[in-house]
């Protein structure tokens, strides 16, 4: 490995000079000290030193630069770091480069990605199928990376522009592809079809539910016991207030062991458990209760029997819940 | 035991989230001892010694990332020393107070350290931390606060749609929002101009899933009028990001605090949430048998120390939005506590309050002292407190009770003020969380109890009904019966 130098401290900088820095205990012999690099306690010195002096210039981003390159959860130097920018009306193209690459070093702190917004509202509309195109490849290397999903969700409802929006449901299936259990995507999936307007194309909605619950049937048919496609399906149903006994049939073949493989008759509105299914599936079973609850009356009590099993057999941690589940049951009959 | 686990099913469907499901389990399984062996310990004194470490000698290197967060360093350690029934001494307590108090910014509110900018969640740790280590009069830390400029920075944060960012050019997110709440609570400066919109904000983060995400994004219609502002729609309002159990904790606990300032039920601009999902998001967040059940964060993610907290602690703020099992007649006692055969007779928590003492037990534990998010991690600062909180939550259930409120509407003394019957109702709503009697239940015995703690701010209530007796200027009713909820430090 090649040695690193040490850097030249700001004290030691001519350049620096004029500038006075400031410890950050001045009194207090603090509780709890964190045992800086001198490097770090130099440059947070001569940061404090600026903020204090009210210095907006050049120097300062590259400043602002060095300590969050430090630190990049130092919010303090990203807040004045985008104060400076606006002050020096300095041009938008080298800040976003530089966020590329810190975003990428750094995709797991809030700070770069709110800096990124800050900077796409200033660009506006034509910067945003680039940040898209970033955005993507970040999620290739963390597929389920939080505050990327909602910058990219951001970005889509800040914009609010067709276009923009034109490739997102592919992007979608290309992540999907990947990992049907990336609850990310599901979310993303549902962001799109249901919650941030109705996009050109997609003003039938009964057609827009029928494709949506055909697309959360066959993934569970691929993986049965992925709880982020039940939720999504379930998600769907409530969202257009429909019955969850609409997708009855579909769950039933879900909710028994397996001891033949299935017939292979292929109901495309139906599709049955795949090979390696690991039958009963639990989230079937609690599914097919709550059709029984949902249709009440004499059904409740196949309802309850189904909690049982869940709570004596299939999903024994949650035991708890399913008696509630029953006893909420019977409270209401 | 072990023999009879069975992993989490993946359907002969491998993708990078069953990879890693599996190599999870594998860790945790080891960490599972032979049915034979003797009951955990909460390792006590090794937590101890790692708190007390970082206290006093200081945070190694590698925290400089959280050079930002030092009031949340200080605030995990001495909640986590709360927790533990432990107390600091008069020398460090001052350090403490001054070491927190240099945090505080001139214009309002506190920084993640001295001379940084304010910030709404270094508010929240700074003024807990407070409760904890600090007092009234000079030097004392409580009336040095400047409450005045807090509420202005507070207000120079709020959003047209009800939320407010974390701090000057910065994000929106519910956790800033849960911070700002429950220090204007305990400061006594919360008001409803302040909360305006805020529980219509906090409503709109509901995901399909249940939980809560960390921001949605506002559509607004055009103004009418030139002059006339545009309105905010109620739909679109879409969340950004996925249900997240820190998220749904912040978002669920802001929920309770905003209470007293919903409009009536019946009104139609009644902001709501669906609770049927909420619980059942909540309940499916716990993992199975063979994740040792733990808590996630998240669907189809691994289960992780901190969520014992902001999952697991998050149902004990059900009650106070109206769910809670039907009272069953009491069963009568059967056999010494503690017994397997009896938690299910008498518990009516609706997760498994066993199994999450297990998970932070067996694999929360650092064998080197402080606890951790899963093996083979490392221990640090944020996982001793929430892993220790969620333990607390597990053994105690705290909840809000109706003999304690009316005690504490007796004793309630008027201020020249106009708020009078809405902070009232915020101190009465804070204070009346007590620990059933009976309820508690401890895997391992009772060496391994720990304190209780507040479900809304996570301070013991001692600590809770110290800070607020003193801004709300009232004398808080001594317990009448032996309270475990009391902290004992």
């Amino acid at each position: 490995m090649i040695p690193v130098p040490a850097p030249v401290l700001y004290a030691a900088r001519d350049e620096w000079k004029d500038v006075v820095p400031i410890t950050q205990y001045e009194k207090a012999n603090p509780l709890a000290p964190i045992l800086y690099s001198e490097e770090y306690k130099d440059a947070t010195d001569y940061f404090r030193g600026i903020v204090q002096a009210g210095e907006k210039s050049e120097r300062v981003l590259q400043l602002t630069e060095h300590v969050i390159r430090l630190n990049p959860a130092h919010y303090s130097a990203w807040q004045y770091r985008y104060e400076t920018l606006l002050a020096l009306q300095s041009p938008l193209d080298a800040e976003v480069a530089l966020m590329d690459e810190l975003a990428d070093k750094y995709l797991k702190t809030y700070q770069v990605w709110h800096h990124r917004r800050l900077l796409l509202i200033r660009a506006g509309l034509p910067g945003a199928p680039a940040e898209l195109a970033f955005i993507a490849k970040i999620l290739q290397q963390d597929e389920k990376n939080y505050h990327t999903w909602a910058h990219r969700q951001w970005v889509l409802a800040f914009f609010n522009d067709d276009e923009l929006w034109a490739g997102e449901l592919d992007f979608v299936d290309m992540m999907m592809n990947k990992d049907v259990r990336n609850n990310s995507v599901w979310h993303h999936r549902f962001f799109l079809v249901f919650q941030a307007g109705v996009r050109e194309g997609e003003e039938d909605r009964e057609r827009i539910v029928r494709r949506e619950i055909i697309y959360a049937k066959q993934n569970i048919s691929l993986a049965p016991n992925n709880a982020s496609a039940w939720n999504y399906l379930r998600g769907v149903l409530e969202f257009n207030k429909l019955p969850l006994s609409t997708v009855g049939p579909f769950i039933r073949p879900y909710t028994v062991s397996l001891a033949d493989p299935v017939d292979d008759g292929i109901d495309l509105e139906n599709p049955g458990p795949g090979r390696g299914a690991e039958l009963p599936c639990a989230a079937a079973v609690e599914f097919l209760a709550d059709v029984y609850e949902e249709e009440g009356k004499a059904s409740v009590s196949k309802a309850v029997e189904l909690w049982k099993s869940l709570a004596e057999e299939h999903d024994t941690i949650r035991k708890k819940y399913w008696e509630y589940r029953i006893q909420q049951a019977l409270v209401r009959t | 035991m072990t023999s009879t686990l069975r992993p989490v099913p993946m359907d002969a469907f491998p993708t990078p989230t069953s990879a890693s499901q599996a190599e999870t389990e594998k860790v945790l399984l080891e960490h599972l001892p032979a049915e034979d062996k003797a009951d955990p310990t909460l390792q006590k004194n090794a937590h101890m010694q790692f708190l007390i470490r970082n206290l006093v000698q200081g945070f190694p290197a590698r925290y400089t990332s959280q050079d930002a967060s030092q009031a949340w360093l200080i605030y995990w350690t001495l909640q986590a020393f709360s927790v533990l029934q432990v107390g600091l001494d008069p020398g460090n307590k001052q350090k403490a107070v001054d070491t927190i108090m240099a945090w505080q910014h001139p214009d309002g509110g506190f920084g993640g350290g001295p001379r940084q900018a304010a910030h709404l969640l270094p508010t929240y740790a700074a003024v807990c931390a407070l409760a904890i280590v600090g007092s009234p009069g000079e030097g004392g830390g409580w009336d040095q606060i400047n409450r005045k400029k807090m509420y202005n920075f507070f207000m120079s944060l709020k959003q047209s749609d009800g939320s407010f960012l974390v701090a000057h050019h910065a994000e929106v997110d519910v956790r800033g929002i849960y911070c700002l709440l429950v220090t204007a609570t305990l400061l006594d400066i919360i008001t409803p101009e302040l909360v305006d919109g805020t529980a219509a904000f906090v409503a709109s983060l509901q995901t399909y899933e249940g939980g809560f995400s960390s921001a949605s994004q506002p559509y607004y219609a055009p103004a009418s009028a030139p002059n006339a502002l545009p309105t905010l729609l109620e739909t679109p309002r879409p969340p950004l990001g996925e249900a997240h159990g820190g998220y749904t904790f912040c978002a669920l606990a802001s929920w309770v605090i905003l209470q007293p300032f919903l409009p009536s039920a019946s009104s139609p601009s009644q902001p709501k949430i669906n609770k049927n999902s909420l619980l059942r998001w909540l309940v499916q967040m716990q993992g199975a048998r063979v994740e040792l059940g733990g808590f996630k964060g998240r669907t189809n993610k691994l289960v992780d120390g901190c969520y014992s907290w902001w999952v697991g602690g998050a149902f004990a703020l059900l009650e106070s939005i109206g769910i809670s099992p039907v009272a069953l007649p009491a069963s009568p006692e059967k056999g010494p506590e503690g017994k397997d055969a009896d938690w299910d007779d008498i518990d009516d928590a609706l997760f498994n309050r066993k199994a999450l003492q297990e998970y932070v037990l067996y694999a929360g534990q650092h064998p080197a002292g402080g606890l951790r998010d899963k093996p083979p991690k490392h221990a640090d600062a944020y996982h001793t407190l929430y892993c220790l909180a969620g333990l607390s939550s597990a053994q105690h259930k705290v909840s809000p009770s109706p003999t304690r409120r009316k005690e504490l509407l007796d004793s309630w003394k008027d201020a020249d003020s106009t708020t009078n019957e809405f902070r009232k109702r915020i101190f009465t709503d804070a204070l009346c969380y007590t620990e059933e009697e009976g309820t508690e239940k401890i895997v391992g015995g009772a060496a391994n109890r720990v304190n209780a703690t507040h479900p809304v701010f996570n301070l013991t209530i001692t600590h809770t009904e110290g800070i607020m007796a003193h801004f709300y200027k009232q004398t808080v009713p001594p317990r009448i019966f032996k309270s475990a909820a009391t902290a004992k430090t």
